[in-house]
Order: C-alpha cells, then sequence, then structure tokens
C-alpha cells in the first residue's frame, strides 16, 4: 500500500496507538462488569446504593404517557422525569437495544420501562456478562405479595421465570367472541360457541349469504386467536426447551376448519387494518373471535359500527372441552433492578397498574389488575355500546381463561406465519399443506435463539 | 458553448437528429416522472382524511378542511412534541454541519495537495472506515461516548456526525482534479504563506465542494435514524426517530399495544412531509451553488 | 497567522533548493496542523471502534477464540440467504447505478438549452432529500397496490396487494428501486460536476476532429470520469453491502412478510441486540468489511483513485 518505508512506520506506530487506546476503550468496558454488589435479602436481588428522593426516569409509549401525568398529579412531591418512545413497537427491538448498550456500559438505566411486547422478562430476568439482570425481582419483597395477587388469573405468567415474577402486566387482551345481533336476528342465525360450530355457521353463511364473514387471516396476530384460542400446541416452550406439534388433534382440527372457510369465502385475507376492509366489510361481519381490544380498534373504530348492534360472548372451545383462549397482546411494566430510588419505583409501579386515574380513566386496555377492570367494564358499561348486558362477566371470566400452553419465547410466533402462511394462502395453497413448512420455520427461529428443538 | 457553433448545429438538424432529441427528450422526461411522482403524491396526501386516502383518485386533492384538521392533529400529538423534534434536527444538523467543515474541507485539501508522511495512510483508513458496517461501530462509539459521560446529550450526536469521511473524499478528489499544485505553487513564490495559500487561493475555488460537502453533510446528518435512535431518547430525540415513534401509534402498522393515541395515515404523510421540508426547502435555495457548482475550478489541463 | 504570512518575504533571495526545503517542511507542518481535526474524529469514530470491533471478532466474553465466532455464524441458517440477498442487490444496484447515472450525466450536460439542463438536474436531485426513514415510509405507500400512486402499473403487473409486491423475489429490484431514487440524483450532480470540469477546449477540439457526441462521450468524457464513476462505485458499494433501514422498516410495516433477517447488516443487528452477542456480529461485519474492501480495490486500481496528481 505504501512505498516509502517512513511512511509505512508511521501506519504502524499509529496503529500501535490506536491499538493500546482500543484496549483502553475496553478496560473501561470491562471493569463495569466485575462481580456485582451484595444480595439484598429483603428484595431478592442486589439492590443498588439508595439515594433518597434521587429522581426516577421511566419510559413509556405515547399511549401511557396520561399514567405519568396522572402519577405526577397524585404525587407531586415523587421526583420523576420520562420520556415517551415507541414502547418496543412490533419488532423495533428499542428496549432490548438501549438496555444491551447500557450494560455494556455500566450505567444509564431508566428506572421504569413499559414496553407493548411480552417477551421482555426472558431477556431481562438474564444476566449480561456477569452484570446483573435489568429487570428487578417483584415478588420477592420488593412489592406486596397481596398488591400482586390483585392481578387476573395468570396475567403475570408472561413475565414470570421459574417462579420469579419480573413485570406487572398493563393490560390483558383475552379473546372474546364478537357478534354482530342485527345480522344474525336477520338471517336467524345462533351465535356460534363452539370451534365445530363456527366452522359450521362457515358453510351455512356461505351458502345462504354469500359476502358476508366471520372474519379475517390477513394479520399475524391471527397465530394468536386461532392457534392459541384453539388449544394447538404449536408454540410451546419449557425452559429452553421448544416444540411445535402440527399434528395435534386441536391444530389438524382448527386448520381443517380453516381451510373449509378460507375456501368458501367465509375468512378473507385483508387485514383488518388494511385499506379495504372497512370499505368491503363494515356491514358484513357477522361473527368473529378476537381479543378484548377489538371493541374500541375495530367496531367503534375502523368499522364504525353504531352502538347497539354488538355482542360479546364467551370465546370459542372445542366441544366437550374446558373454555381455554387466546391473547393477543398486553403491555408489561417493569422496573429497574439498578435503581437507586425503589420506594419511589414500588409507588409509580402500584399506581400506573392499579389507580383508576389512569387504568379506568385514560387507559384503553382492558387492566390486568382485577380492581381496576371492575371500574374499566363499569365505564363501558355506561356507553352502552354492547347488546348484551352480561358482557362484563363475559370479559372478567375470559380474563382468568386465558391457555398456558401457548409460551411466549424470545422471538415472536407472529414472523413465522407472517412469513409463511399468509403469503402462503395469498398463492391458494392451504394451511394444511402450509403445516410442515411453519413448522420448519418456528423450529429454524427456536434454534437460532438459543432453544433446543423437541 | 459558443453561438458559432450552436448557429452551425442549428442549421443542420436532419431527420435522425430529431428523433435523437425526442429519445433524449423520453428519456429525461421518464427519469423526472419517475423521481417527481412520488414527491408529488406526499404533497397532495395531507388534504385528504384517511379514507379518502384510500378510496379516491391518488392525485386528487383533498380540502384545504382536511389539512388543517391533519394540521391539528399532528401538532396535537404529544402537546405539540413534533416542533421540539424538529428543533433538535436542527441543533444536532447543524452543529455537525460547522464542525464538518472546519475539519473536513482543510483535510481534504491537504490529502489531495500536500505530500506529508501517512497520507495514503491517511485515505486508506478513511476508505476502510466508510465501508464498515454501522452496526459494529455502534457498540464501540456509545461506550467512548458514555466514559465521558454525553450520552443523552446534544454532543454525543454531534460528535459523531461530524466525523464524514464521505465529505474528506470529495474534498480530496475536488482539490485533486480541479486544483492544479502550479497554482498553489505560484502563489507560495509570490511569498504567500500556507494559511494564506489555503484561504486566499483554495477555498475560494472549492466554493463548490464546499456547498457539496456541506448540503451532504447537513442531509446526511437529519436523515440518520440509527445513530440519534441509539444516542438519545425522549425530548431530545431527532424527527426521524420521532417519526418512528408516530409509527408506533398507526393502528395499521401495530395493532396489538391497545394504543390510546391514534394517528392517522394521511398525518403521518404530513408528518413525514414536513420532516424532510427544511431539507427541501434548503436545497431549493442553495441549488445554484450545487447543482451549477463544481464549475469554479478548471484550472487544470 | 499574519506572521506566517509575512514569514516567506525575507527568505526570498536564498538559493533554489533551499527554500524549496523550508518551505516543504513549513508546508508538511501546515499540513498535519489541516489533516488534525479530521484525523481526531477518524480515530474516535472510526478507527477505534473499527479495532474493537476487530477484537470483538475474534474474542469472546474477553477470551481469544480465535475464528470460533466466524465459524457460528456461517453455520447459522440465515447466513448463506442473506449473502445472496445482499450480493444480487449489489449487482443491480451498483450495475443501474453506474449505466443510468453515468449516460444521464451525459445527456444533462449535452442539453444545449441551460434551463432544460438545470431542471432535470434539480428535479432528479429532490428525492434526495427524502433518505432513510422518511423514504422508506413513503415507498411503503408507493408499493402497495391499494393506495399507491401507480395502482394501475402495480395491477397490470398483476399484484394485488403489499404482501405480493414485497414477495422475496422481488425484494432485490424494489431495493434497487428505492435506492436508486433517493441516490442516483446526488450522484448525477456529481457527475455532471465532474463533466463541467473537463476543459471545454479539449472537448471542442474533438467536436472540430469531426467526433459526435457519442465518440466523445466514450473516448473523451468516460476516461476523465474514470475517478468519479470508482468513487461512486466505492460509496455504492459501501452503502450496498449495509442495506439496513430500507428492509427493516419494511419488515416492520408488513409484519414479518419481509423478513427481519433479509440482510446481513439486520443479521448482525439481530445478533448484537436480540441475541446479545456482540462478538458474532462483530464476525459478520467484519466479513462485510472484507467483502466490500475486496470489491473495493478493484475500483481503486481501475479508477486510480489514490494518486495525487
Amino acid at each position: 500500500m505504501s512505498q516509502q518505508p517512513s511512511s509505512a512506520r508511521r501506519g504502524a506506530r499509529l496503529l500501535a496507538g490506536a491499538a493500546s487506546a482500543a484496549t483502553g476503550l475496553l478496560l473501561l468496558s470491562g471493569c463495569t462488569g466485575g462481580p456485582s454488589a451484595e444480595m439484598n435479602s429483603d428484595y431478592g436481588f442486589a439492590t443498588a446504593e439508595q439515594v433518597a428522593d434521587s429522581p426516577i426516569t421511566v419510559w413509556v409509549d405515547s399511549s401511557r404517557e396520561p399514567a405519568v401525568k396522572a402519577f405526577t398529579e397524585a404525587y407531586p412531591d415523587v421526583p420523576l422525569e420520562y420520556e415517551v418512545y415507541d414502547g418496543n413497537a412490533g419488532g423495533s427491538g428499542t428496549f432490548q437495544t438501549k438496555i444491551s448498550l447500557m450494560d455494556q456500559a455500566g450505567e444509564g438505566w431508566p428506572d421504569v420501562v413499559f414496553s407493548t411486547q411480552q417477551n421482555d422478562a426472558i431477556w431481562a430476568s438474564q444476566e449480561t456478562n456477569g452484570l446483573q439482570a435489568f429487570a428487578a425481582p417483584l415478588n420477592k419483597g420488593f412489592m406486596d405479595e397481596e398488591f400482586l395477587d390483585g392481578f387476573a388469573a395468570g396475567s403475570l405468567d408472561y413475565s414470570t421465570i421459574d417462579g420469579t415474577v419480573y413485570g406487572l402486566r398493563n393490560d390483558l387482551a383475552q379473546n372474546v367472541t364478537y357478534y354482530n345481533q342485527r345480522l344474525l336476528d336477520e338471517f336467524g342465525y345462533e351465535v356460534p360457541t363452539t370451534w365445530e360450530e363456527y366452522g359450521e355457521l362457515g358453510d351455512k353463511l356461505a351458502a345462504e349469504h354469500p359476502g358476508y364473514i366471520l372474519g379475517s387471516l390477513g394479520d399475524s396476530f391471527m397465530t394468536y386467536v386461532y392457534y392459541g384460542g384453539s388449544e394447538s400446541p404449536v408454540f410451546q416452550a419449557d425452559g429452553t426447551e421448544f416444540s411445535s406439534d402440527v399434528e395435534d388433534p386441536n391444530t389438524v382440527a382448527i386448520t381443517e376448519i380453516l381451510d373449509g372457510m378460507l375456501e368458501n369465502g367465509t375468512l378473507v385475507q385483508d387485514s383488518f387494518f388494511g385499506a379495504e376492509f372497512a370499505e368491503k366489510y363494515a356491514d358484513k361481519l357477522v361473527a368473529v373471535p378476537g381479543p378484548v381490544w377489538y371493541t374500541g380498534a375495530i367496531f367503534q373504530g375502523a368499522l364504525g359500527v353504531p352502538a347497539g348492534e354488538i355482542g360479546v360472548s364467551a370465546p370459542l372451545h372445542w366441544e366437550g372441552g374446558e373454555i381455554e383462549t387466546g391473547n393477543v397482546g398486553g403491555g408489561i411494566w417493569y422496573a429497574s433492578s439498578h435503581t437507586k430510588n425503589l420506594d419511589a419505583v414500588e409507588q409509580f409501579l402500584e399506581f400506573a397498574t392499579s389507580a383508576p386515574e389512569f387504568q379506568v380513566e385514560a387507559s384503553s386496555g382492558y387492566p390486568a389488575n382485577t380492581e381496576a377492570a371492575k371500574g374499566w367494564l363499569a365505564k363501558l358499561a355506561e356507553t352502552g355500546y354492547f347488546v348484551n348486558e352480561d358482557f362484563e362477566q363475559v370479559m372478567a371470566d375470559a380474563a382468568g381463561q386465558i391457555w398456558d400452553g401457548w409460551s411466549v419465547t424470545k422471538w415472536s410466533p407472529e414472523s413465522a406465519w407472517a412469513t409463511v402462511v399468509i403469503p402462503g394462502i395469498a398463492e391458494g395453497e392451504t394451511i394444511e399443506s402450509l403445516l410442515p413448512v411453519w413448522k420448519e420455520e418456528l423450529d429454524n427461529e427456536a434454534t437460532v435463539n438459543g432453544y433446543t428443538v423437541k | 458553448m459558443t453561438d458559432r457553433s450552436q448557429a452551425r448545429r442549428r442549421s443542420a438538424t436532419t431527420p435522425r437528429q430529431w428523433v435523437t432529441k425526442i429519445l433524449i427528450f423520453a428519456l429525461l422526461a421518464g427519469f423526472a416522472v419517475f423521481f417527481v411522482l412520488p414527491i408529488v403524491w406526499l404533497l397532495i396526501a395531507p388534504t385528504k382524511g384517511g379514507r379518502e386516502l384510500m378510496f379516491e383518485a391518488p392525485f386528487a386533492f383533498g380540502s384545504l378542511d382536511q389539512f388543517a384538521a391533519n394540521w391539528q392533529a399532528l401538532f396535537a400529538f404529544q402537546d405539540g412534541v413534533f416542533l421540539t423534534w424538529l428543533g433538535n434536527s436542527t441543533l444536532y444538523s447543524f452543529g455537525a454541519l460547522v464542525l464538518t467543515l472546519i475539519v473536513s474541507i482543510p483535510a481534504g485539501y491537504a490529502l489531495a495537495l500536500g505530500d506529508f508522511r501517512g497520507r495514503k495512510l491517511l485515505l486508506m483508513t478513511t476508505l476502510i472506515v466508510m465501508l464498515i458496517p454501522n452496526t459494529a461501530l455502534v457498540l464501540p462509539i456509545f461506550l467512548e461516548l458514555s466514559a465521558l459521560r454525553l450520552i443523552g446529550t446534544p454532543l454525543s450526536v454531534i460528535l459523531p456526525f461530524a466525523f464524514f469521511p464521505f465529505g474528506v473524499y470529495l474534498t480530496y478528489i475536488y482539490f485533486s482534479t480541479a486544483v492544479s499544485k502550479d497554482l498553489l505553487n505560484a502563489a507560495r513564490m509570490d511569498g504567500a504563506g500556507e494559511l494564506r495559500v489555503f484561504a486566499q487561493v483554495a477555498m475560494p475555488l472549492a466554493t463548490p465542494v464546499i456547498a457539496l460537502v456541506g448540503f451532504f453533510n447537513f442531509v446526511g446528518n437529519w436523515n440518520n435514524y440509527f445513530l440519534p435512535f441509539l444516542m438519545v431518547g425522549g425530548q431530545k430525540v431527532p424527527v426521524q426517530v420521532g417519526l418512528a415513534n408516530m409509527l408506533s401509534n398507526v393502528p395499521q402498522f401495530n395493532p396489538t399495544t391497545a394504543a390510546s393515541t391514534v394517528i392517522e395515515l394521511p398525518t403521518l404523510a404530513l408528518a413525514t412531509l414536513l420532516s424532510v421540508l427544511p431539507v427541501l426547502i434548503i436545497f431549493l435555495f442553495s441549488q445554484r451553488f450545487l447543482v451549477e457548482g463544481m464549475t469554479a475550478g478548471g484550472t487544470k489541463g | 497567522m499574519t506572521t506566517a504570512g509575512a514569514a516567506p518575504r525575507g527568505a526570498r533571495r536564498p538559493s533554489a533548493g533551499l527554500r524549496h526545503s523550508t518551505t516543504s517542511k513549513r508546508q508538511s507542518r501546515f499540513n498535519y496542523i489541516f489533516i488534525s481535526g479530521y484525523t481526531l474524529l477518524l480515530i474516535a469514530f472510526g478507527l477505534l471502534p473499527t479495532l474493537y470491533a476487530l477484537f470483538l471478532a475474534f474474542t469472546r466474553n474477553g477470551a481469544f477464540v480465535g475464528v470460533d465466532n466466524f465459524l457460528r455464524v456461517f453455520a447459522d441458517y440465515r447466513f448463506l440467504p442473506a449473502v445472496l440477498h445482499v450480493a444480487l442487490y449489489i449487482v443491480y444496484w451498483l450495475i443501474s447505478l453506474t449505466v443510468v447515472v453515468v449516460l444521464l450525466a451525459l445527456v444533462v450536460h449535452a442539453l444545449r438549452a441551460r434551463w432544460a439542463s438545470s431542471l432535470s438536474r434539480f428535479l432528479f436531485y429532490i428525492p434526495g432529500a427524502i433518505a432513510g426513514a422518511s423514504s422508506v415510509m413513503l415507498w411503503l405507500f408507493v408499493l402497495d397496490p391499494t393506495v399507491s400512486p401507480v395502482s394501475g402499473l402495480l395491477h397490470a403487473m398483476g399484484y394485488e396487494s403489499l404482501v405480493r409486491v414485497v414477495s422475496i423475489d422481488n425484494l432485490p429490484i424494489v431495493f434497487t428501486i428505492i435506492a436508486f431514487w433517493t441516490g442516483a440524483g446526488g450522484w448525477i450532480v456529481i457527475q455532471y460536476g465532474a463533466l463541467n470540469n473537463i476543459d471545454t477546449e479539449i472537448m471542442e477540439a474533438a467536436r472540430i476532429d469531426g467526433a459526435g457526441a457519442v465518440k466523445t462521450a466514450w473516448y473523451i468524457q468516460l476516461p476523465m470520469m474514470t475517478k468519479w464513476i470508482s468513487y461512486m462505485g466505492i460509496m455504492s458499494l459501501a452503502a450496498g453491502t449495509q442495506l439496513f433501514v430500507e428492509p427493516r422498516v419494511l419488515s416492520q410495516a408488513t409484519r414479518g412478510v419481509v423478513p427481519e433477517d433479509y440482510s446481513l447488516n439486520q443479521l448482525a443487528y439481530l445478533y448484537a441486540f436480540r441475541q446479545g452477542d456482540f462478538s458474532g456480529s462483530a464476525a459478520i461485519s467484519i466479513v462485510l468489511l472484507a467483502v466490500a474492501l475486496l470489491l473495493s480495490t478493484v475500483f481503486i486500481f481501475r479508477g486510480r483513485l489514490f494518486e495525487s496528481d
């Protein structure tokens, strides 16, 4: 590269200098990863040195900003700073990305983080390079046992690793069955209660009233609605073992129902949020299984269905089986194990997850905290949107009926659905024929993420 | 081009030349449409509502009322945080721009016209560093800035932005193709010192490349997402990172988050438009420099 | 500053040889001043991070592991597809760039009407203002047949939904189009500038010798543009191997139809920030760097980039 020996020598010197500087950089980052402080038995993790009244930093997405505002109004003395970020939205990985950089630097962590994803506890509960895990254990003395018991049954499962709770659920997204009473009356149909009836209703509807539909497969979260909701063991992780059973009777049965409905046109492939769904199907959607947030996002929002038409009933289940349902989303609050003001963090977490000022008045999601959920349902009842009066009971029951056989893992099950199934059915293939490919993709993703495939 | 040659050419227009002309026109017009069409669409989109955007003709104008509604929706978002984002972008981009020009132009000049030990090494390193993927550089840069306690401050964005090897290369190539050493030596013979040679001989010749480097740097900084995404947060983020935060509130792209703050597509289009507007405006005003430029040198040959 | 300018006056008389050596000494001292600011930044934000990445690539948790990290990355089932994706994209991108940009620059330069020339450069350049996330957002709209301004065209090509348009086989072309749209204008401006720097006398001489526009371009303009074309090649190669924002935003917006591990750089990102494996991530980056360097040497030596003439 250079003909002059002098320039080469100079180059070597420069390189040597730079190399030693790089070593310095290493040491700098290395020393932060040293052995962490001693375990604090009152909390179950090594707490940082506490600084009374030190400000806490909270990361929220913009929909959770009202929680922070309500808190500062209720507790003006607690010093709090907050940053609005993208809420770790769909695959952005912002939360983990930033924390992993801060772990490397050994400083700068936020004290409380809200994430719209469900799987952050998996990485946030792990030590990185000898540094204490980011998420603080909450049920080892940090938070009241009684308070933790106030969350709907199973709602803390996603943030519980080996019996330790690492995060508080903000909202639940249990599936129920939505139906349009006006259309059912007009056609003389009953609300389907089981998956079998759902499939049969599809056949009848297609034959008697073509053009009307019972749902869509165009969104990637349908994997939770139809496979999670039908107790199909497609996505199960136990520790670091992953299994995906596409030959299980439930998997086969639901696939057969879905293929039939795709073929007869009662399941469409447009996204609920896509351009044409509202235009084509606003008054054509007869019944559909889906999470409780469909109320605001789909029926009142995208489709604009007026009050007095829509009702909700218990989740679809298999004939003769227990009611188990799927879950589509729900955010989680985490506390940092590095915080210098544990008291303020505890106070904030309790407020954000249970205080009616936020959960009832300003939150659109169904509160995971049972008391807050009652207030939230009562407020919804005031609007008189639903045709059935027992909708509060239906939703509250479903909150405790989420099937525990669908796991959260380091990666999202939605991506395999989106890369294999959605394009596949768009090409006109059946889901049945795609099952092996889907399983292969899931297994591959599991392997890459460090799971062993059973 | 002189009048004489133009006259000569015009008189000799043959049918074949007409065909060539039409072909050239079609070529240029075709590409112009390709480049401009999406922008025209972007200008029109904020005048529509969500449904109009989907179902009306793509280039049909919506209404000013709807535009006002979208405008209000955008500036109501988080109490008008959008303006803060724009302000941040301005601070980061201009801060880095000034630094970049101060360090890059002299460096490119010295690399092109000077002869000193380490010159080729510096060029080679510049080149290698330009090729290495950003993902690899991000962690060490973060560690450095964290050690200096700069994370979350404007400097954590401005300093890395000011490192602009592309600009040094551009300057280097410009000086080495458009300015000759003889010219500088002549000035030296006349007794000008090195600083004066640089300031009074080289710099005036370099206006076009300064404009070019400045512009590319500004655009690059303004549009950079990844670095500020990692270095700053909350109220300090520039508009590109802010846009991504807005994207997470658009139900079409992010349905499962139980969002109470909802951004409609036309509002997002308006945000996109406003986020690029400063760059467009600067381009409009500096385009004479940029586009007409690069001709000032030319003592070579 | 003033003293530096005044000093040489007294040193005017001495013999040419002596004078030359003092001048060059002073010159080189000033050269070092000129490059000092840039060199500092280069070390801080270029060289050191690169060395750190090199270090990471050959170690794991601080211990030297040889090429283990590389082997692990190569064995990853996502690696080879990502390589192929990026390679294909780069081929399309470089070809379209060198051919179309040079052609358009020549044509625009040959236009005799000044307004037509500056108007077309202006129009070509405008998209350059819209890069990064904003440009992908815009293309998201353009590529979706249901809202696209060119929906007619997309329908005519048989595409009914965004998912079909961005199917994996189409992606290299889609990314080429996006990159070309944002990047080509800037290069046209730069190449046009390079053409302007060619002495008009040479051009005139060629014309008088009876060379047509095509011949002039081929025998005179193109050879004089090689340095600029190589420069464009290297820069585009660098940008091409680092394909990241486009597939990332498309992946988020299509909820995974465009895989989040489409390009190598995305894979490096996943390694670092999803799997917490900074070593594996660095290994991918080093591989990318090696390939880009290898390819760049072609441009460097063909384009004589380093000669200071």
